[in-house]
């Protein structure tokens, strides 16, 4: 699966899932939020990621972090 | 021969023409329509108004919020079994057989304005146009078609599958008695329309398949057959003359250019082509209805698979496989082509395009039939008169294919296809 | 002097518009009056723009719908003889906003003419849209291409049709035209499937390049080797195997066995396309190692694969990118990896 800030790019090159990254400059990162914050922002991204890759979808699926 | 498996015969009669009248009948190449009766004969509790209206090829008319489009038919044996399961009361035995008497040159087209009736999620529903002259004419599969329009207003406060089940009961009460006045009357052509097991066919011939694939979702997005809401179905074999004998009717109002509507049910120029051609360039195999927009991978999978092991048990060489509408449906058809291909048994696949290309595909579908590009703008007309609503109908801007009923039908009836520019 | 009929609208990212750099890249989409940057150029080859729209690459990627809404909104005002998008040269997210303009502008009818390298991702957005001309990846490009643009501008501003590609200098547009034939669906339907039958395939749509039917689930996530690849361009601090910033056509693997995180002294990103300073903090934010080791460690995934994989992915050629791809899928393969989590800038 893929995280990106441009979805409809990764649609458009045909990946089939896709979460919407938090930002360009940082897909999994937030540094607007205190460092224990982001970290376990960035920890459910990631388990978000794993979420979609354990899900069967219909091509160029696009999910955001929060469902 | 078993009853179940005669002969059906459909008789063509030529109209060139449709005036109107004091008496709804057949003088010739002519038909007379008396319009207000029509309308009468139309009523229902569940509707507030219903209208009878004459349009002609080349009229500059817009018709709009076009639900469905119906040959005239009746069943010349049995006036009840016409549109069986819709236009009588409990239904006995039925089969494909016996004799239709078809109107060829008019076609029954029903409207209702569902937004301006305030049927809830009615915003949803594209928009829905036959244009009757105009750039978008060349958009109209029955362009060349005397359009019998059948408006209805839904009466306030019922429920919207009982004003639709009224709607659908007009439009094909009409159909029935504009093909009436062909009773007892000599055909201009006969089809015979043979089942296939009933026909000698050189066993070396290599056999063809029809895959149906039809979806029904709810009210306004449903297909009939033999009256009932055809819902979530398993694949399944049916006698090919089904559809072409008005078994299978639509109820579905999703997006108009890949709309099977009833016409291309009764028309089909897939089964046609293939009993036609049945002992000539090849053997029919049979016709299975197969579901589309089947919830989740796992089912879209199984009925793919179940699909190809029913044609694989009809002794199918290849199958046609057609498409309902437009998204995951698109799936339900590459998953059921690979599903053949894995069998060994080929297939061709038919589908409409997007700017965007495909919505899916699998390496196995490497023969598609295109039924046309449904982004492409048709230029701008502004027509003389809108039927249909009064509300907003694109005049005067650009309407993309998508907006014409029946433009790009994945069932193949239409002539419509996309090349490179 | 031109006999347009509207007004000639040039639409612009924050770095040409003069907003700032990749620092105005999240600016919001403003309107201007007259030419601005390359629209002085334009007005130089004949084309001069009445109005100047601007947004930043960052805003309209991150929120596409908002964007648009306001610069459509702009259009249908103006109801412009012809939209003149960039040239956005090698920069993907500016011809992805290009691209992406000119698909809905071609929807309301609007003729677009706009300019970026051939590999962008705005010539697969645009959809056929817009009359691209194809440019080379950096500024330079400028003056070659303006002229180009001007002259495809002022014959759809004045209601003409420009000849065939190779003469004006555009790229063939990927558009498929709806013809009526002689034959139904089916019958040719019929006629393709008897002929596959003998062994000759043929097809009214080309396989596309870019679709491929999604993988199946994965069974059980607590099992699966999961592997973590971006083209973020992240690489040890020094870039030691010198991975290109830009135009990359090679790919790098890193160990990251026993590594709980990708510290800011030991990694940085060298991706010439975006502002690497948040990377640059903490590389997390880019390859999120931190919390695909944490979900190790609990048993959510069976096993992060022992390397990460890199690229730049900023004006790659599709070509390079497709055998990226494909040298780590096969490598993933080899190493008998179940999934991946990609992570794009």
């Amino acid at each position: 699966m893929c995280i990106t800030a441009l979805p409809t790019i990764a649609q458009m090159v045909g990946a089939n899932r896709i979460l919407r990254g938090v930002a360009i400059t940082h897909p999994t990162g937030d540094p607007s939020r205190s460092v224990d914050d982001e970290r376990a922002f960035r920890r459910q991204i990631v388990e978000r990621a794993v979420e979609m890759l354990a899900t069967d979808v219909e091509p160029r699926t696009v999910w955001e972090l929060q469902p | 021969m078993s009853s179940t498996l005669a002969d059906l015969s459909i008789a063509t009669f030529a109209i060139h023409e449709v005036v109107e009248g004091t008496r709804t009948g057949r003088d010739g190449s002519t038909l007379v329509v008396d319009v207000p009766q029509l309308a009468v004969g139309a009523r229902s509790d569940a509707l507030a108004e219903v209208t009878v209206e004459v349009v002609r090829p080349d009229d500059p008319v817009r018709i709009a919020n076009v639900l469905d489009v119906v040959l005239p038919d009746v069943g010349a044996d049995d006036l009840d079994g016409t549109f069986p399961g819709l236009l009588d009361h409990g239904r006995r035995e039925w089969f494909p057989t016996g004799r239709i008497h078809r109107v060829d040159g008019v076609v029954v087209l029903s409207v209702c304005d569902w937004r301006a009736a305030g049927a809830p999620d009615a915003d949803e529903l594209p928009d829905a146009y036959v244009d009757m002259a105009g750039p978008g004419v060349d958009r109209n599969p029955w362009a060349g078609d005397v359009a019998v329009v059948v408006r209805c207003v839904p009466a306030p406060g019922v429920p919207v599958a009982d004003a639709d089940a009224a709607v659908r009961r007009a439009s094909l009460l009409v159909a029935r008695a504009l093909a009436s006045t062909t009773l007892g009357e000599s055909p201009d052509r006969i089809d015979l329309c043979r089942h296939p097991s009933t026909v000698e066919a050189a066993p070396d011939l290599p056999a063809l398949a029809a895959v149906l694939q039809i979806a029904s979702e709810g009210p306004l997005v449903d297909t009939f057959r033999l009256g009932r809401a055809m819902g979530t179905f398993a694949p399944t074999v049916v006698d090919p003359r089904e559809p072409l004998a008005g078994a299978i009717v639509s109820g579905a109002y999703d997006w108009p250019a890949v709309r099977n509507v009833t016409a291309v049910y009764q028309g089909s120029a897939l089964v046609r082509e293939l009993l036609a051609g049945h002992g000539e360039r090849f053997r029919m195999a049979g016709l299975v209805l197969a579901p589309g927009y089947l919830d989740g991978a796992d089912e879209k999978q199984r009925a793919a698979s179940r699909t190809a092991e029913l044609l694989a048990e009809l002794d199918a060489d290849a199958a046609v496989c057609t498409t309902f509408s437009s998204g995951n449906s698109h799936t339900d058809t590459m998953l059921t082509i690979r599903a053949c291909e894995q069998r060994g048994i080929a297939a061709v696949g038919v589908l409409a395009e997007t700017n965007g290309g495909l919505t899916d595909h699998v390496p196995e579908a490497d023969c598609l039939v295109s039924t046309g590009n449904e982004d492409e703008l048709v230029d701008a007309w502004t027509p003389e008169r809108v039927i249909g609503t009064e509300g907003d109908a694109r005049v005067g801007e650009q309407v993309p294919t998508w907006a014409y009923v029946g433009a790009c039908v994945e069932t193949g009836d239409a002539r419509l296809t996309a090349v490179p520019a | 002097m031109t006999t347009a009929r509207g007004p000639i609208v040039h639409y612009l990212n924050q770095f040409f518009a003069g907003l700032g750099g990749e620092e105005a890249a999240g600016h919001e989409a403003v309107r201007i009056d007259g030419p601005v940057g390359p629209g002085r150029a334009l007005a130089a080859a004949g084309l001069a723009p009445d109005v100047t729209l601007a947004c930043g690459d960052d805003r309209f990627g991150e929120h596409e719908e908002e964007s648009l809404g306001t610069l459509l909104a702009w259009l249908d005002q103006l109801r412009p003889a012809v939209l003149v998008c960039g040239p956005a040269f090698g920069s993907g997210r500016y011809g992805y906003a290009c691209g992406v303009l000119a698909r809905e502008a071609g929807r309301r009818g609007i003729p677009v003419v706009t300019a970026m390298t051939p590999d962008s991702p705005g010539v697969i957005a645009a959809e056929g849209a817009a009359y691209v001309v194809p440019s080379g990846s950096n500024v330079a490009a400028m003056k070659d291409v303006v002229p180009v643009v001007a002259r495809l501008a002022l014959t759809l501003a004045a209601g003409d049709q420009p000849g065939p590609p190779d003469e004006e200098g555009y790229l063939p547009r990927a558009r498929r035209a709806n013809v009526l034939v002689e034959r139904t669906g089916a019958e040719r339907a019929i006629e393709l499937v008897l002929v596959k039958l003998r062994g000759d395939v043929r097809t009214e749509i080309e396989p596309p390049a870019e679709l491929v039917h999604p993988a199946p689930a994965v069974a059980d996530p607590r099992t699966v080797t999961v592997a973590l690849v971006t083209e973020s361009g992240c690489v040890p601090v020094g870039n030691p195997d010198r991975l290109q910033t830009r135009r990359a056509a090679t790919w790098l693997r890193y160990p990251i066995d026993g590594l709980g995180s990708l510290d800011a002294d030991a990694y940085t990103s060298v991706h010439a396309g975006f502002d690497t300073s948040n990377a640059q903090a903490d590389p997390n934010r880019l390859v999120p190692l931190d919390a695909a080791r944490a979900l190790e460690r609990d048993g959510a995934i069976g096993r992060l694969h022992g390397e990460f994989y890199t690229t730049s992915g900023v004006d790659t050629p599709v070509a390079s990118a497709v055998a990226i791809g494909r040298e780590i899928a096969a490598a993933l393969r080899e190493a008998q990896v179940g999934a991946v989590i990609l992570t794009g800038t």
